[in-house]
C-alpha cells in the first residue's frame, strides 16, 4: 500500500515538473530497490501506484475538456470509447512500472547476494 | 537463476523503454503518446482559453486583441511591426504544425519527419527548385526595408510563440509523428508563397499535347484541343477593343517531337484548383452599394486552409483570410475596398527537352555550342537514415526537373527543364501588405502589380462606387500555341525573351452591364492581340455566373448566397436531353426504366439528395471514356482528353465520326451505340458500388464530400458531408476539393462582409474551433463578420479581450 501511495506522488511531482513519461520506469526502478522483502510489493505494488496515477490523471484531462480530442484519438487508434482509452492508458503504465519495479527489487537481491557471498 | 532473472527484467525493461520511446512504423511512440502529462491528452479545450493578459517578449507597444465567438483574432496595435509580430504569434498559436509542415512539404523535407517514403516526394520538390525560388524571392524581399520589417516581425511572433511551448502544448501532431518545431524564418513564408504559385500554376498537359500531335496529327489537334472553346464568355467580354499597340513575338517554334517520355501529369497540382469571384455594381443592388463575391476552390483539408484575421494599426484596418505562415490578409477587404481572387489559369510553365554532353550533365547544346550548366546540389535529411545527396542541372531553360535513362538518338543524354515564372525574384508579400492598405481602384492597380505569380483574376470594388478586374499576373510574350508542346531548348526559338507589358494585360472597370465576374475560364476572346495559354477552364462556371448575374437585380446578401451555393448544372442541360433521345427503351433492363425516368425528370440541380445528378455524371465520364480513351491510350497512357464543350459539341453536331467507334473492338460503334452502352455500363456499375438504385444514389452520398486531416489520419477529418454541387458548377463542391472561403462583401460607407470556411480558426483537433464550421459551410449558410474599428467593446458579449504585454 506504501509503495503503491509512494510511487504515486513521486511520479506525479515529477511528472508535473518535467513531463517525461520514463519516470514511470525511473521510479519504480528506484522504489523496487529500496524494497527489502516483497517482491509483489516491489513489482505490483508501484505498478499499481502507476496504474492509479495515469489512469486518473487521464480520467481528468478526459472531464476536463478533453472530451473532443479523447473521442478523435479513440477513432484514431481504434479503441470504443474515452474510458477504454484511459484504461489502456493506465494498464501501460502499470506494465512499465511492474517490470522496472520487479528489475530493481531483483538487481539488489543480486547486489546483496554477491556482496554476503565475498 | 536470480542473475538471469534480473537480466530477464532489465532487457523487458529497456525493451519496452525502446519500444515506447520510438515511433513503431507509423504507430506514435506510445509511451509519450499517452502520457497523461505530456501526451494527446492535454490537446484538449484548455489550450483554447483566452489570457486576459498575456506578457510577450519582443513587442514594441501593447498590443490587444479581440477574440470573437468563433476565435477570429482582432488585433489591435500601435505600430506596423507589432501588428505583424501578433499575428505570427496567433497564428503559430492555432495553426504551428499545419504552417511548419507546410513549409517542409514545400521544400521537399517531409524525409526529415517521415523518413525514406518521402525520399521521392522530397527528391521532386527539390528538382522543380521550389526551394531555389524561394531563396531567390527571400533575397528580393529583403531588399524592399517594410516587406523585410513585415516578415520579420512576423517570423519574430511564431519564434516567440514556439519558445513558449511545452512538452505538454505542442501540437497533437507533433506528438504523433514524435518531432519538435524549430525555428521559424523568413524563407519559410517565401517557401509557403512559392508553394501557392506551384499549385496554381504547376498544371501542364505539353507533354501529352506533343505525343498526341506526334501520333494523332496537327490537326486532331487544332480541332479537339482549342484555344477558345465552345460558348466560352471570357473574364473581359470579347466585345471590348484593345486600344494599344501590341509587341510582337520574335519567333514562332517550329513543332518537335520529344524523345524524353515522361508523364508530367501524375506529379501535377489537382486540375480543379479554381475559383469564382464576382463584383457587382451600386445600381444592381438593392442597397446602390457595390458587392463582391469570392469562392477560392483548393484542396479541401484539416486544419483549414485559411486563417481568418483583422489587423488593424493607426495607418491600416484589414480584414479577411491570412495563409497560415504568411503575414498580413490575402483576400478581405478594408473600409475602402474590397477584393477576391481566382486562378488566371493562364501558362507561365514550359517544358524543354535539353541535350547534354555526357553524363555529368555539366554541358548542354545552345545555339550548336556546349554551355556550361550550373549544378545544385541537395541535401536531403532522412530521418534515421544517412542523408542522401542529389545533384541536378540548371540550364538557362530552369532547372532540369526530368532526366534519367532516356537518351536521344545520338546517345547524348537527355532531359527535361521547367521554366517556370515563380523562380524569377518577385515580391507578392510586398503586393499584399499595399492591397491591404489600398483605398481605390488606382492604389489597389498599383499593389497588385507586385504580385507576379501566380497569377491571379483579382475582382475589387470600391467605396466610391468601382468595380473592376483584372488578369494580373507576370506572362511571357508568347507566339501562338508557344507553351502548348514541350519545345527543344538548343536555341532561341521558343525560349521565352519578353513579357507582356503590364498596362497591356486583360482588365475592365465598370463595364455596362454593372457587374465583372471570373470562373477561371479563358480571360480573353479573339480580338485580344497577345496570346496567353489555351488550358482554360470550361464554360460552364463563368457561364451559369454571367447568366445569373445579368438577370438579377436590386441584388442583396441572400441572391450572392444562393448564387455561391448555385448547383445548376448547365453542362447537364445541354446535353442530357440530347442524350436521352437516344436511348433505346426497348433494350433496356432491371432498374433501368426508374432510372430513366428520374433523368427525364431531373431538373438539371445538383443537389445533395439528387440520384440523378450523380448517374448523369458518371454516364457522361463512361461516354468520354468510349469516345477518347481508345485514341489517346497512347505510350501506355491515356493522355489528355479534350475538354467537355468540345466532346459535347461533336455529340450535338456529328452523327457519324470516327473516333466513335471503339477501336479495340471488330464492330463499328456508332454515336447512339456508345451512349446506349455508356448509360448501361453506368448503371451496372453504380448497382454493383452502392447497391439497388435507391439513397445510396444520392449525389451527397454516392459522393459528397471528406475532408481529410492534412495527414489523411483517420479520425482527424470530416468525412461523408452530404454535399450538391460539382464540376463545371458554381457550387464547385466535390470529393475532397471546393470552396475554401466563401465571402460577401458590401462597399457602403462602412464595409458589411459575410464569410465562412470548411473548418475552423483552431489547427487542434481537440478543439471546437477545429471543425465548428463545417456543418454550416455544408448548409450553405455564412457568418456575420465583426469588422471592429476598436476594442471599445462590451464584454458581456460573446467577444472577450486579451492585453499582450512586453515583459522586458
Amino acid at each position: 500500500m506504501i509503495n503503491i501511495l509512494v510511487t504515486l506522488i513521486i511520479v506525479f511531482i515529477l511528472q508535473l515538473i518535467l513531463y517525461s513519461w520514463w519516470w514511470i520506469i525511473l521510479v519504480p526502478l528506484i522504489l523496487g530497490f529500496l524494497e527489502k522483502d516483497s517482491a509483489l510489493k516491489a513489482s505490483v505494488g508501484t505498478g499499481l501506484g502507476v496504474f492509479l496515477l495515469w489512469f486518473g490523471m487521464a480520467v481528468y484531462q478526459w472531464k476536463n475538456g478533453g472530451e473532443i480530442i479523447v473521442i478523435r484519438i479513440a477513432e484514431v487508434m481504434g479503441i470504443g470509447s474515452g474510458f477504454v482509452l484511459a484504461l489502456a492508458t493506465g494498464m501501460v503504465g502499470f506494465l512499465v512500472a511492474l517490470v522496472a519495479g520487479y528489475a530493481g527489487f531483483s538487481l539488489r537481491k543480486v547486489l546483496i547476494k554477491e556482496y554476503q557471498i565475498s | 537463476m536470480r542473475l538471469f532473472k534480473t537480466i530477464l527484467a532489465f532487457a523487458v525493461m529497456l525493451i519496452l523503454f525502446n519500444m515506447l520511446n520510438n515511433s513503431q512504423g507509423g504507430i506514435p511512440p506510445l509511451g509519450k503518446f499517452l502520457n497523461p502529462f505530456a501526451g494527446f491528452w492535454q490537446n484538449g479545450e484548455k489550450l483554447d482559453q483566452i489570457d486576459e493578459v498575456l506578457d510577450v517578449n519582443g513587442l514594441r507597444d501593447v498590443v490587444q486583441v479581440v477574440w470573437d465567438e468563433r476565435h477570429v483574432p482582432h488585433i489591435f496595435a500601435e505600430n506596423t511591426y507589432d501588428v505583424y509580430f501578433a499575428q505570427g504569434f496567433l497564428t503559430a498559436r492555432h495553426r504551428l504544425w499545419q504552417m511548419e509542415f507546410q513549409t517542409h512539404v514545400a521544400a521537399g523535407r517531409v524525409s526529415e519527419i517521415i523518413g525514406e517514403k518521402a525520399l521521392e516526394f522530397d527528391r521532386m520538390q527539390r528538382r522543380r527548385g521550389l526551394l531555389m525560388a524561394a531563396e531567390t524571392t527571400i533575397q528580393r524581399m529583403d531588399e524592399d526595408p517594410d516587406t523585410h520589417l513585415i516578415l520579420q516581425a512576423y517570423a519574430n511572433g511564431v519564434n516567440t510563440w514556439i519558445e513558449s511551448l511545452t512538452p505538454a502544448t505542442l501540437p497533437l501532431e507533433y506528438k504523433l509523428l514524435n518531432y519538435e518545431p524549430e525555428v521559424w524564418s523568413t524563407l519559410k513564408t517565401a517557401l509557403l508563397l512559392k508553394f501557392m504559385a506551384w499549385d496554381l500554376t504547376g498544371r501542364n498537359s505539353e507533354m501529352d499535347m506533343s505525343i498526341i500531335q506526334a501520333t494523332l496529327g496537327e490537326e486532331f489537334v487544332n480541332t479537339f484541343y482549342p484555344e477558345n472553346t465552345p460558348h466560352t464568355d471570357p473574364v473581359i467580354p470579347a466585345a471590348k477593343p484593345w486600344r494599344f499597340e501590341a509587341m510582337e513575338p520574335d519567333s514562332i517554334p517550329p513543332a518537335f517531337v520529344p524523345q524524353f517520355v515522361q508523364d508530367l501529369r501524375k506529379d501535377e497540382p489537382d486540375e480543379d484548383n479554381g475559383s469564382n469571384n464576382w463584383a457587382v455594381s451600386g445600381n444592381k443592388t438593392a442597397s446602390g452599394f457595390p458587392m463582391l463575391a469570392n469562392d477560392p476552390h483548393l484542396g479541401l483539408k484539416l486544419p483549414s486552409i485559411w486563417y481568418e484575421i483583422q489587423l488593424k494599426t493607426p495607418d491600416m484596418n484589414v480584414y479577411g483570410v491570412s495563409m497560415p505562415g504568411a503575414p498580413a490578409v490575402i483576400v478581405g477587404f478594408n473600409k475602402d475596398i474590397a477584393w477576391g481572387v481566382t486562378n488566371a489559369a493562364s501558362d507561365v510553365m514550359d517544358w524543354f527537352e535539353i541535350e547534354f554532353k555526357d553524363e555529368s550533365y555539366s554541358e548542354y547544346l545552345y545555339m550548336d555550342e556546349w554551355i556550361k550548366s550550373d549544378l545544385r546540389v541537395e541535401e536531403i535529411f532522412i530521418r534515421g537514415e544517412d542523408t542522401v545527396l542529389d545533384s541536378f542541372a540548371i540550364t538557362r531553360f530552369g532547372p532540369l526537373v526530368y532526366f534519367g535513362e532516356n537518351k536521344l538518338e545520338n546517345g547524348h543524354p537527355t532531359g527535361l527543364a521547367m521554366r517556370w515564372s515563380a523562380h524569377d525574384p518577385s515580391n507578392e508579400m510586398l503586393a499584399v501588405r499595399n492591397m491591404n492598405l489600398a483605398a481605390d481602384r488606382e492604389t489597389f492597380y498599383t499593389a497588385i502589380e507586385d504580385f507576379e505569380a501566380p497569377g491571379q483574376n483579382f475582382a475589387m470594388i470600391a467605396r466610391d462606387g468601382d468595380i473592376a478586374i483584372r488578369h494580373n499576373g507576370k506572362y511571357p510574350l508568347r507566339g501562338q500555341d508557344q507553351g502548348k508542346f514541350v519545345r527543344a531548348g538548343r536555341d532561341t526559338l521558343g525560349e521565352w525573351q519578353d513579357w507582356i507589358p503590364y498596362e497591356q494585360l486583360p482588365a475592365i472597370s465598370n463595364p455596362w452591364r454593372g457587374f465583372v465576374s471570373s470562373a477561371n475560364q479563358n480571360p480573353v476572346g479573339k480580338k485580344y492581340p497577345y496570346y496567353m495559354g489555351w488550358d482554360y477552364d470550361d464554360y460552364e462556371r463563368g457561364s451559369r455566373i454571367n447568366d445569373r448575374l445579368g438577370d438579377l437585380k436590386k441584388i442583396k446578401f441572400g441572391d450572392m448566397q444562393d448564387l455561391h451555393m448555385d448547383n445548376f448544372n448547365k453542362q447537364a442541360k445541354l446535353m442530357l436531353p440530347f442524350l436521352l433521345k437516344q436511348i433505346d427503351v426497348e433494350t433496356l433492363s432491371g432498374e433501368m426504366d426508374t432510372i430513366l425516368k428520374d433523368l427525364h425528370g431531373w431538373n438539371y440541380v445538383s443537389a445533395p439528395h439528387e440520384k440523378a445528378a450523380w448517374v448523369y455524371k458518371q454516364w457522361w465520364l463512361h461516354l468520354e471514356k468510349a469516345i477518347w480513351n481508345d485514341e489517346l491510350n497512347i505510350l501506355g497512357e491515356i493522355r489528355k482528353i479534350p475538354t467537355r464543350s468540345v466532346t459535347a459539341r461533336l455529340l450535338l453536331k456529328k452523327s457519324k465520326l470516327v473516333y466513335y467507334d471503339d477501336i479495340n473492338t471488330p464492330e463499328q460503334e456508332g454515336r447512339a451505340e456508345i451512349i446506349n452502352r455508356a448509360f448501361k455500363q453506368t448503371v451496372l456499375e453504380l448497382t454493383n458500388e452502392l447497391g439497388p438504385y435507391g439513397e445510396a444514389w444520392e449525389l451527397g452520398r454516392a459522393r459528397g464530400t471528406d475532408i481529410n486531416h492534412l495527414l489523411s489520419v483517420k479520425g482527424l477529418g470530416r468525412t461523408g458531408l452530404y454535399t450538391g454541387g460539382g464540376q463545371g458548377i458554381v457550387n464547385a463542391t466535390k470529393k475532397d476539393h471546393g470552396p475554401s472561403w466563401r465571402m460577401l462583401v458590401e462597399m457602403g460607407d462602412r464595409p458589411i462582409a459575410k464569410g465562412i470556411f470548411p473548418g475552423g480558426q483552431s489547427g487542434n483537433p481537440g478543439s471546437p474551433y477545429y471543425d465548428n464550421a463545417v456543418n454550416n459551410w455544408v448548409a450553405g449558410k455564412y457568418y456575420d463578420i465583426h469588422f471592429l474599428d476598436s476594442t471599445d467593446i462590451d464584454l458581456n458579449s460573446k467577444l472577450s479581450l486579451t492585453r499582450l504585454r512586453n515583459y522586458q
